[in-house]
């Protein structure tokens, strides 16, 4: 790409995984957007973006269906990528814990010895957990508010703070991780648009992924 | 000016209806045919077009025999009330005749004051505008503060034969309320009078007959923890964090775009 020679790529994400998340950004950003008039009268002048307050409420619903599809799709389109998405998350060991520190010297400009990483780091991970937990707060209670002859009452009233408190930790992850990728790990977003990365990338920012694929590679040429 | 509050002594009720007829014709409200479902009861509750209703409910006395409890049901006007509270838009607020009321100009509809008041009363109703397309408004008895405003009481108040409804001065109509209890205690027993302190009292009283939840009404109501946690805590911190988030985002931007100027290499990756 840079200096004419083309540099050698890895797979790294199937169109599965890419769709789920694009899907999932989507809405996001939909529900975001067509939820902030409701959420203060300081962005009623957004409402006639969505022609009126009853048009809001209809994307909302529109974007709120659409945000729990990436869970399906994942699950039926790729489902070693979820499999080996959860089997990530599960996973913390010494060189995840090590991560952080390093993260921090490394975020603020300092020399750091940032630990070889799995295919996702320890950051992705929180990540991917700070994701789950706010999703499962939006959607019980975006579908109680949404439904709210179904729940008793005590149910009601405190759906509304969930989705509140649940919309602001999700807006604060969401600007966190959109951050991470444009400015300090640019070159993974190749991985998450076309689905490979360059095998430089792979090594320097997912080294333990890097030598397990190496491994492999070995034990097939062997066989 | 003295306060004034909306008196209603249930046991004085005969269940007539008049002020139901009294609102609609005041406030110009559609009349609402329900299907008949069983019980004398015209409406099962409040909606958008019926701010008050007679409920009825059956009781067994002590000795055998059964009566039938009557109330007129509306808008408590709470001095905490948790319509206002939930209301996103700052459209509903406390007059200075302690009614509660909403802006219909401000209402958008959203139906947060419908799920956080614990009463059940204020309801949406829908409209269509010029176009055909539907909006909804919130709804609910007002305390015909139009009327306070012209020096009248409010108008099922007038219309009421019995002296069920009565407004009038709160230390005065409260004195006798007491007077009262003291002598229909002996044939209602669990009689009370219904002024919800956890709620700071209600500009609209009761004189119930039995226990509250007998009128399925809660016994003693005070905002919800839910709703303490969402605007006082939740909302406040979203809005500040919101707002630190966007200042970062365009900070951000701003500064990517200065570096991006500066001719920043491919990748802007410098690991170890
Ligand atoms: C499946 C997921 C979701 C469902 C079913 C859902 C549903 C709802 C419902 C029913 C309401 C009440 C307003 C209305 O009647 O339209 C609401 C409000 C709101 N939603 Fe969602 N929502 C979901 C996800 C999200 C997400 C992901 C966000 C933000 C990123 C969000 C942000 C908001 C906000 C800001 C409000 C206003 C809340 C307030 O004033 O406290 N929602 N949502
Ligand atoms: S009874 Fe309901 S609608 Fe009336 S003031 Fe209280 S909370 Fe609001
Ligand atoms: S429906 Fe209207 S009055 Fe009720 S909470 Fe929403 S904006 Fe406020
Ligand atoms: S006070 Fe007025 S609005 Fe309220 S129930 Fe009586 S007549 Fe209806």
């Amino acid at each position: 790409m840079s200096n004419g020679k083309t540099p050698k790529t890895i797979k790294r994400f199937n169109k599965g995984f890419i769709i789920a998340h694009w899907v999932n950004a989507g809405a996001f950003f939909t529900l975001y957007i067509s939820a902030l008039p409701m959420y203060t009268e300081f962005f009623d002048w957004l409402y006639p973006v969505f022609g009126g307050p009853a048009g809001a409420r209809l994307i909302h619903r529109i974007a709120a269906v659409a945000f729990m599809l990436p869970l399906f799709i994942m699950i039926i389109f790729d489902f070693k990528g979820f499999k080996n998405w959860m089997k990530n998350i599960f996973s913390w060991k010494k060189h995840d814990l090590m991560f952080f520190p390093q993260f921090l010297r490394e975020f603020f400009g300092l020399k750091a010895k940032v630990p070889k990483q799995d295919f996702f780091n320890a950051g992705e991970k929180v990540n991917s957990w700070l994701m789950i937990v706010t999703t499962l707060m939006l959607i019980s209670s975006g579908l109680v508010m949404w439904f709210p002859a179904f729940f008793p009452s005590v149910v009601v009233w405190w759906a509304y703070p969930i989705h509140n408190i649940g919309l602001g930790l999700a807006v604060a992850v969401a600007v966190g991780h959109i951050y991470m990728s444009l400015v300090t790990a640019r070159p993974s977003m190749r991985g998450i648009t076309k689905g490979d990365v360059t095998e430089e990338y792979a090594k320097d920012h997912h080294g333990r992924w890097y030598d397990e694929l190496q491994e492999e590679k070995q034990q097939r040429k062997q066989a | 000016m003295a306060d004034y509050i909306k008196f209603v002594d249930v046991t004085k009720c005969d269940g007539c209806r008049a002020c139901m007829v009294a609102c609609k014709n005041w406030n110009d409200l559609p009349a609402e045919p329900e299907e008949f479902t069983g019980s004398i009861q015209s409406h099962n509750t409040l909606t958008a077009n019926t701010w008050n209703v007679i409920t009825y409910d059956e009781q067994v006395t002590a000795n055998g025999n059964f009566e039938w409890l009557f109330r007129h049901k509306s808008c408590h006007h709470c001095g905490e009330a948790f319509c206002e509270k939930a209301c996103p838009e700052t459209a509903i607020s406390h007059t200075k005749f302690g009614s509660v009321v909403v802006d219909a100009d401000k209402c958008v509809g959203c139906g947060y004051c419908v799920n956080n008041c614990q009463f059940g009363v204020i309801q949406l109703a829908t409209y269509v505008d010029k176009k055909g397309k539907e909006y909804r408004k919130a709804q609910k008895c007002d305390l015909c503060t139009g009327r306070l405003e012209e020096g009248l009481r409010p108008a099922c108040v007038t219309s009421c034969h019995t002296n069920c409804l009565v407004y009038d001065d709160k230390d005065k109509v409260l004195a006798e309320a007491e007077k009262r209890l003291a002598k229909i205690k002996e044939r209602f027993p669990n009689a009370n009078i219904y002024n919800p302190s956890g709620i700071k009292g209600t500009t609209t009283v009761y004189l119930l007959a039995d226990k509250p939840t007998v009128y399925g009404l809660p016994e003693d109501p005070k905002v919800a923890l839910s709703q303490i946690v969402w605007k006082d805590y939740a909302q406040p911190l979203g809005k500040m964090m919101l707002g630190a988030t966007t200042m970062a985002v365009i900070g951000a931007a701003i500064s990517t775009a200065i570096n991006k100027g500066k001719g920043e290499h491919e990748g802007g990756q410098d690991h170890e």
